[in-house]
C-alpha cells in the first residue's frame, strides 16, 4: 500500500505543480508573474518525462562494461535537454515583450494596461478620430 | 530501492512547497529567487532520477541563465506585484477540477520504475544497444542527441537564433521610443 502510493506520489505532485504554473498564468495579472508561472509549468514537464524513464535499480545512461546493470531509458532525457534549451529561449523573449511594454505603457499589469486601452479608445471616438479604416472612406 | 523513491517524493514534496510560496509572495526579487531555488531542486530531482545530462542542464541554464534573465528584466521593472481588482475564484477554480481529473486518471499511468512499462519495451533497448556499435560515444545521450537526432538538434539551434534576434529586436526600438514620447507616436501611427 505504502509503496504503491510513493509509486505514484510523483505524479499527484507533478500534477499539482502544473495546476499551480496554469493559475499563475490565467490567474495573475502581473506580466512577469505570468512568465514565472510558464517556467513553472515547463519544469513540471520535465519532471513528469524524466520520472516516466527511470528504471527501479538503474543506472544513468553511460555504456561502461565493468557494470553490469539496466541502464534507465534514454530517449525522454534527450527530448528535455532539446526542451530545456527552447524554454530559455522562451523566456527571454517574454521577458524582452514585457520591458518592451513597460516602456510603452509604465505599467506591466494587466488591469493597467486594458484600462489605459480602453481610454485612448474613447478619446478618440470622442475627438470624432475615426478608430477603425474600414468605415474612414 | 525503497529509499531511492522516499528521496524522491521528499524532493518533489518541497518543490510543491516552494511553488505555493511562489502563489503567496508579491515581491518581485522573492519570486526570482524562489524560481532559481524551484529549478536547482528540479535539478537534484534529475540526478535522482538518473538523468544527469539534464541535471547539469537544467542546473546551469534553468537556474543559472535564467535567474540571470530576470535580474536583468527585473532591473527596469517595477519591483512589486499590485493585487489585481478581478476575482481569481474561475481560474482557481478550473485549475482544481484540471489537476483533479489528472490525479484521477494518474491511476492509470505505470508505477515508477517498473521495468514492464510501455516506455521501456519499445525502442530504447535498440538505442542502447546500438549507440555502442554505430557510434561508438559511451554516453547514450550524447550520441542520441548529436547523431541519431542531430536535425532536431539543429532545428533547436535554429529556434535559440531566432529567439535571439527577436530579442535584439525587441529592444532596440526602446531608444528611438525613448526620445520622442512613445504616447504621441502611438495615436500617429493610429490616425496615419
Amino acid at each position: 500500500m505504502i509503496s504503491s502510493t510513493i509509486g505514484i506520489w510523483n505524479y499527484w505532485i507533478v500534477f499539482c505543480l502544473m495546476m499551480i504554473g496554469l493559475f499563475l498564468v490565467m490567474g495573475r495579472k502581473n506580466f512577469l508573474k505570468k512568465i514565472v508561472g510558464l517556467t513553472i509549468f515547463q519544469t513540471s514537464v520535465f519532471l513528469l518525462y524524466i520520472t516516466f524513464g527511470k528504471i527501479k535499480g538503474g543506472t544513468p545512461p553511460i555504456l561502461n562494461e565493468s557494470i553490469d546493470s539496466i541502464y534507465s531509458n534514454p530517449l525522454p532525457h534527450v527530448l528535455i535537454l532539446t526542451a530545456i534549451v527552447v524554454g530559455v529561449a522562451t523566456t527571454a523573449l517574454g521577458l524582452s515583450l514585457v520591458l518592451r511594454i513597460n516602456t510603452e505603457y509604465g505599467s506591466i499589469e494587466e488591469d493597467d494596461i486594458s484600462a489605459q486601452d480602453l481610454v485612448d479608445y474613447h478619446d478618440d471616438i470622442e475627438t470624432g478620430k475615426s478608430v477603425d479604416f474600414k468605415f474612414k472612406q | 530501492m525503497i529509499s531511492e523513491l522516499l528521496i524522491n517524493a521528499f524532493l518533489v514534496t518541497i518543490m510543491l512547497s516552494i511553488a505555493i510560496a511562489l502563489i503567496k509572495t508579491r515581491t518581485v526579487i522573492f519570486t526570482v529567487i524562489l524560481t532559481s531555488a524551484y529549478s536547482l531542486v528540479a535539478a537534484l530531482m534529475f540526478i535522482t532520477l538518473d538523468a544527469v545530462d539534464v541535471a547539469f542542464t537544467e542546473a546551469s541554464v534553468g537556474a543559472g541563465i535564467s535567474t540571470i534573465l530576470f535580474l536583468a528584466a527585473m532591473a527596469y521593472l517595477p519591483k512589486k506585484e499590485e493585487k489585481s481588482i478581478s476575482s481569481e475564484f474561475v481560474p482557481a477554480l478550473s485549475c482544481i477540477i484540471l489537476g483533479g481529473i489528472l490525479i484521477w486518471c494518474s491511476y492509470d499511468l505505470p508505477e515508477i520504475g517498473q521495468l514492464t512499462a510501455p516506455i521501456h519495451q519499445h525502442i530504447a533497448p535498440e538505442y542502447i544497444k546500438g549507440s555502442k556499435e554505430d557510434i561508438g560515444i559511451p554516453n547514450i545521450v550524447t550520441s542520441v542527441l548529436a547523431s541519431y537526432r542531430g536535425y532536431d538538434t539543429f532545428g533547436e539551434t535554429i529556434v535559440v537564433f531566432t529567439a535571439g534576434v527577436a530579442v535584439l529586436a525587441l529592444l532596440q526600438k526602446k531608444d528611438p521610443a525613448k526620445k520622442n514620447k512613445s504616447k504621441p507616436k502611438q495615436k500617429i501611427r493610429k490616425n496615419a
